[in-house]
């Protein structure tokens, strides 16, 4: 499972608010693909999981025109937004409350966010029979999921104006081709952020930091087992990140384990304040971390303490999350209204200040984030540019069996053997 | 005639409670470990037909628990509630004593003061742990300035040591109080005929206290080893390396984590197995005591 940059492994809900409502799901699903999603379901012999995934998966070299559906129409161009309360299902403290509000005087509605902390619970949420959400904030990974799973409906860009200020990229992404259901949010990159006080040089591939025994008991990797693996495949240069042989899943896990003894490694997922603190010298972490972690320095600490290695050549991790409609939603024009606004840099730029995750927005660059004071120089690195979206690599969907192999995987490094 | 149906309708709420809270949620677990995944959201299908019931994933993680990878997992848990519960014996063994029989008109405050911790969230009091053993936390200042050790102990760095007494502080109130209560019943004639006889201190205490307090220490192992079993959080809080893993953790990451569900209850389901032994042997203890005293 691919994690996001909000969801705080700590903070991780207790199972209460897991349901088992998931059996109403096949009635979601058109009976035409009902035939060949079943087919999929075969068993794999030894674990109870299907082996194929029902939903094409998309590459950046395998792009992925997502179905539309007779009976999801989008909505018709030219009507008036809807009065009421505009729903939000959104990671929590993931848009600048102020930037919330300003939309609601604007229209005269209510906002009302409801939260989740992973992007699974999110989906649990938006499957949830009866759910009534306007905006959804999907991650690239489950996209083509919702839309196959007839949980999205297709945007009409007659009410986005506003997508002419994304990246070019994002009118034509390979994971939605001709995006006619999302438009981007946010975009981060997977790096190293150390503390530059305690670390003299970094090494040419940045990625070793994480096993330098100089900082032994101060080393974390993500908790995230797509990142943590992904990671030790892109030290030993393989770039397919989405691999679902065994022979490299297993060649980095053997090389995280390597850190258990070597370094003594801890797995964390509070990067943006444990490095600033000090509790971390070196944390794989995002790229909003190192925006964030100058906020959380103590009195007197400079962010002259903090780095952040990013591949120099580009080619590290990155994702992006989105906006989109569902299918359920009560208000859609009015959730139309909500993503322009969100495109517009008046209200998305105040909205990364709270937020420290980067719109893809072509009025923010490297010299305009510095000249406005987002990221100090020695962070700059941070900040993402149109050409590291180009040349990043995702984490994106696996079939189930391959997620079964990275999840045992981790499980299998995590146990500490 | 209406007594003998008034007796057992008054255990109507507890047996709602059992099957509402425990034998439902239970049953959704097996459901989940024995059921399939959805092909689209990987979302488990929860299987409630008993005759439909799939065992690959629970066979499989059988093996791996046994002689796979999660078998150091589960002997490292053991180790670890084991030595807590050693412990919270050593810890609350004299406590509990001194509160029944030697505390006298304090006995109350006493027990509020055990009690006290509970008024602060779990949460909390692990943070403050966190604060408290850091590298450069007062637990390394006090024991450095009396030269107690030479240099501060990474108390936070994958430390077994400091999982054990998080566990350990975390639970022992539990501990205490049920065996506060057999020791406060324990007949004081039952002492005193000891002593008459001969009996000094320790022996009283080896032969008289110490067997008849052996229900109460039996309830006090059960209500605290249970959760302890179970418990990740002290884990992520004071280690996070995976030198510590507990069972908790490994379901933990299956139930949040992963997209493997199933594999997360089959894990709660071999776990339960376990402390199910641990009850049965606790059951079949007291029963033998009380007829034993009757």
């Amino acid at each position: 499972m691919t994690f996001h940059p909000r969801e705080r492994g700590s903070a991780r809900p207790g199972l209460g608010r897991r349901d088992f409502l998931r059996a109403s799901l096949l009635t979601t699903i058109s009976a035409g693909s009902l035939g060949s999603l079943l087919a999929a379901c075969g068993g794999d012999g030894s674990s109870n999981r299907p082996r194929a995934s029902a939903v094409q998966l998309s590459r950046p070299d395998n792009p992925v025109k997502l179905p539309i559906y007779q009976d999801i129409p989008a909505i018709a161009s030219g009507l008036e937004p809807e009065k009421g309360t505009l729903r939000v299902l959104n990671y929590s403290e993931y848009n600048g409350p102020d930037v919330l509000k300003a939309f609601g005087k604007k229209y005269g509605v209510n906002v009302q966010v409801t939260t989740f902390v992973t992007m699974d619970e999110g989906g649990q949420k938006l499957r949830t029979p009866g759910a009534k959400f306007d905006v959804f904030y999907p991650t690239t990974d489950v996209v083509g999921k919702l839309a196959v799973g007839r949980l999205l409906q297709p945007l009409n860009k007659s009410y986005l104006p506003n997508v002419s200020n994304v990246w070019d990229q994002f009118l034509d992404p390979f994971y939605d081709k001709g995006a006619q259901y999302t438009v981007p949010h946010t975009l981060y990159t997977t790096g190293v952020l150390y503390r530059a006080d305690r670390v003299k040089s970094v090494p040419a591939n940045g990625y070793d930091l994480l096993w330098d025994e100089a900082f032994k008991g101060k080393i974390y990797v993500l908790d995230d087992d797509r990142e943590a693996l992904g990671m030790a495949m892109l030290r030993k240069g393989i770039t397919d990140i989405n691999t679902e042989d065994p022979a490299v899943v297993d060649a980095a896990r053997r090389d995280l384990e390597e850190l258990i003894g070597g370094v003594n490694i801890k797995i964390g997922s509070t990067q943006y304040s444990t490095v600033p603190e000090g509790t971390a010298t070196i944390h794989q972490a995002w790229s909003g971390d190192a925006v964030n972690a100058q906020y959380y320095l103590p009195e007197g600490t400079g962010p002259e303490v903090l780095g952040w290695w990013y591949p120099t050549d580009r080619r590290g991790a990155i994702g992006n999350d989105m906006l989109a409609v569902p299918t359920a939603a009560e208000h859609p024009v009015l959730a139309h209204h909500f993503i322009n606004y969100m495109l517009d840099p008046d209200n998305s730029v105040p909205d990364f200040e709270y937020t420290g995750y980067q719109p893809p927005l072509k009025a923010l660059n490297p010299d305009s984030m510095l000249a406005d004071e987002y990221v100090t120089e020695n962070l700059v690195g941070a900040v993402i540019t149109p050409e590291d979206f180009d040349k990043g690599l995702q984490l994106l969907q696996l079939t189930p069996k391959g997620e079964a192999l990275w999840d045992d995987a981790w499980a299998k490094f995590r146990s500490g053997a | 005639m209406a007594s003998r149906r008034l007796w057992p309708a008054l255990a109507a709420p507890g047996v709602a409670w059992l099957l509402l809270l425990f034998l439902v949620p239970f049953y959704a677990i097996a459901a989940v470990a024995f059921g399939g995944t959805d092909p689209l959201f990987n979302a488990p299908l929860p299987e409630w037909n008993p005759l439909h019931w799939q065992f690959g994933t629970m066979s499989e993680v059988i093996s791996r628990a046994t002689t796979g990878d999660l078998r150091p997992v589960f002997v490292r848990t053991f180790f670890y509630v084991a030595a807590a519960m050693a412990l919270c014996y050593l810890i609350g063994y004299p406590v509990a004593y001194y509160v029944a029989r030697l505390a006298g008109r304090r006995r109350g405050l006493l027990l509020a003061l055990i009690l006290a911790p509970w008024w602060i969230n779990y949460l909390m009091r692990m943070l403050a742990w966190v604060n408290l053993l850091q590298d450069d936390g007062y637990v390394n200042d006090a024991l450095l300035r009396l030269h107690l050790i030479p240099n501060p102990v990474h108390w936070l760095s994958g430390n077994q040591y400091s999982v054990v007494l998080g566990l350990a502080y975390g639970y022992v109130p539990f501990f205490i109080v049920p065996l506060y209560v057999t020791l406060d019943r324990i007949d004081g004639r039952l002492l005193e005929a000891s002593r008459d006889l001969g009996h000094g201190m320790v022996r009283t205490f080896l032969h008289v206290t110490l067997p008849l307090s052996r229900q109460g220490l039996l309830t006090a192992v059960v209500i605290t080893a249970l959760p302890m079993f179970g418990d990740y959080y002290t884990n992520n809080m004071l280690s996070g390396s995976p030198t510590t893993t507990m069972v908790g953790n490994e379901i933990e990451f299956y139930l949040l984590g992963s997209s493997q569900k199933e594999v997360g209850a089959a894990l709660v389901l071999v776990l339960s197995g376990l402390m199910l032994a641990l009850m049965a042997y606790y059951l079949v203890s007291t029963h033998r005591a009380s007829r034993q005293v009757s």
